[in-house]
């Protein structure tokens, strides 16, 4: 048989079947994952009690910079995951690396707030309970778990042709969205809290993602 | 013949919605239109398979077209995904040969890395990784006798090899 005759009988096979489809749309990936984020942050009130802090006032200035930074840096990254579920070439935006960076200012700015604590002698700093209090950042990931699945849910019906770009961006949305999600049960608003144990599950699932989710997309 | 953009656009638009007669034709255009794509981008006798493989890649995944964008582009991105998973497996077997023996072996997918716009890739290489994956993978000669010609160690010229071989396939990769 020829390789024309190959071919032919291919495509012939292929249409055989061949019924309407349901157009992927990025707008129904953004809301799967922002579906996803709201049962994350019912999955946290129901586990950890929502922090009424956040509408009697007494949440502090960091509180509301570090969640609004998560925030941007999760709608960034999951446009930009959404948009990078559909085949297309050219110019792509790099939104959520500059969002990254920014959400990046936070502990920097949380470890000089720390250093200089610790120079002035006064008693917290460093040794502030609440800045080590890791469960935070554990909560935080298993939110982002499921931000992630969802996301990975979407990617897989799509058809993303930059995998590494696209682990990347999931760990990102995960891990930002999802310590949004905690974060609204979190009554720690330290700069030190919220700039370093509220960050680094950012970073983790950023990382995590690039190294498992491109398998799990391949097509 | 290969149709042109609108008349490619309205045949998807219509495989969309479950027309058969539709399907087969734009099938057998993005067929015609896919061998000259890979034809400057891998050997005569590969071209076959990769076609039919990006035609079941199509079909599978026709539903990520958005009708409000246009399609070659589309198509093209879903080409070079295919094309560079080829690529990676290629890289892999490169690897994993260069490795285990020292002795280069004639393969049917050796030759795809070797043809693969090297004028251009090369350029872009370090030189003397260059110099020794063009030695070694196109014209053919032994590790040794490359590491003979241009003085580096066999062992060397199996890290410039491996490195090369590892940064084509990244530049072809990131090429957007």
């Amino acid at each position: 048989m020829t390789s024309s005759n190959n071919r032919e009988a291919l495509i012939a096979s292929l249409t055989q079947d061949l019924e309407p489809v349901a157009r992927v749309k990025p707008a129904h990936g953004v809301m799967l994952i922002g579906f996803a984020t709201l049962i994350a942050a019912a999955a946290s009130i129901a586990g950890f009690e929502f922090w009424t802090g956040m509408l009697t006032g007494e949440a502090s200035g960091f509180f509301w910079i570090s969640n609004g930074l998560l925030l941007m840096v999760g709608l960034a990254s999951t446009a930009a995951l959404v948009s990078n579920a559909l085949p297309r070439v050219g110019s792509r935006g790099d939104a959520p690396e500059w969002s990254a960076l920014m959400l990046g200012v936070l502990p920097v700015a949380a470890i000089l707030t720390l250093l200089s604590v610790e120079s002035g002698h006064e008693h917290a700093g460093f040794f502030d309970s609440a800045l080590w209090y890791w469960p935070c950042a554990a909560a935080s990931l298993g939110a982002g778990l499921l931000v992630g699945i969802a996301a990975v849910l979407f990617l897989r019906r799509g058809a993303p042709v930059s995998l590494e770009r696209s682990g990347w961006l999931t760990g990102l949305a995960a891990g930002a969205l999802g310590t949004l999600a905690y974060g609204i049960t979190c009554p720690l608003d330290t700069i030190g809290h919220v700039g370093i144990t509220h960050i680094v599950p950012v970073a983790i699932a950023a990382v995590i993602g690039r190294l498992v989710i491109p398998s799990l997309i391949r097509w | 013949m290969v149709a042109d953009e609108p008349t490619l656009a309205r045949l998807m638009a219509a495989t969309q919605k479950g027309d058969k007669a539709a399907g087969n034709v734009l099938l057998s255009e993005v067929g015609l239109w896919l061998e000259r794509y890979f034809r400057r981008r891998v050997p005569p006798h590969s071209i076959d398979d990769l076609v039919q493989d990006v035609l079941i890649a199509f079909y599978t995944k026709r539903a990520t077209w958005d009708t409000s964008r246009p399609f070659l582009p589309w198509l093209a991105a879903i080409a070079r995904y295919r094309w560079v998973d080829h690529l990676r497996k290629v890289y892999k077997h490169e690897s994993k040969e260069l490795m285990e023996d020292d002795a280069v072996e004639d393969s049917e997918e050796e030759v795809v890395l070797a043809r693969v716009s090297l004028d251009r890739l090369f350029g872009q290489l370090p030189e003397k990784q260059a110099e020794v994956i063009e030695m070694v993978k196109i014209e053919g000669l032994s590790i040794r006798e490359a590491s003979k010609k241009t003085g580096q160690s066999e062992s060397l010229v199996k890290v410039n090899i491996h490195r090369g071989l590892k940064k084509l396939a990244s530049m072809v990769e990131k090429a957007d």
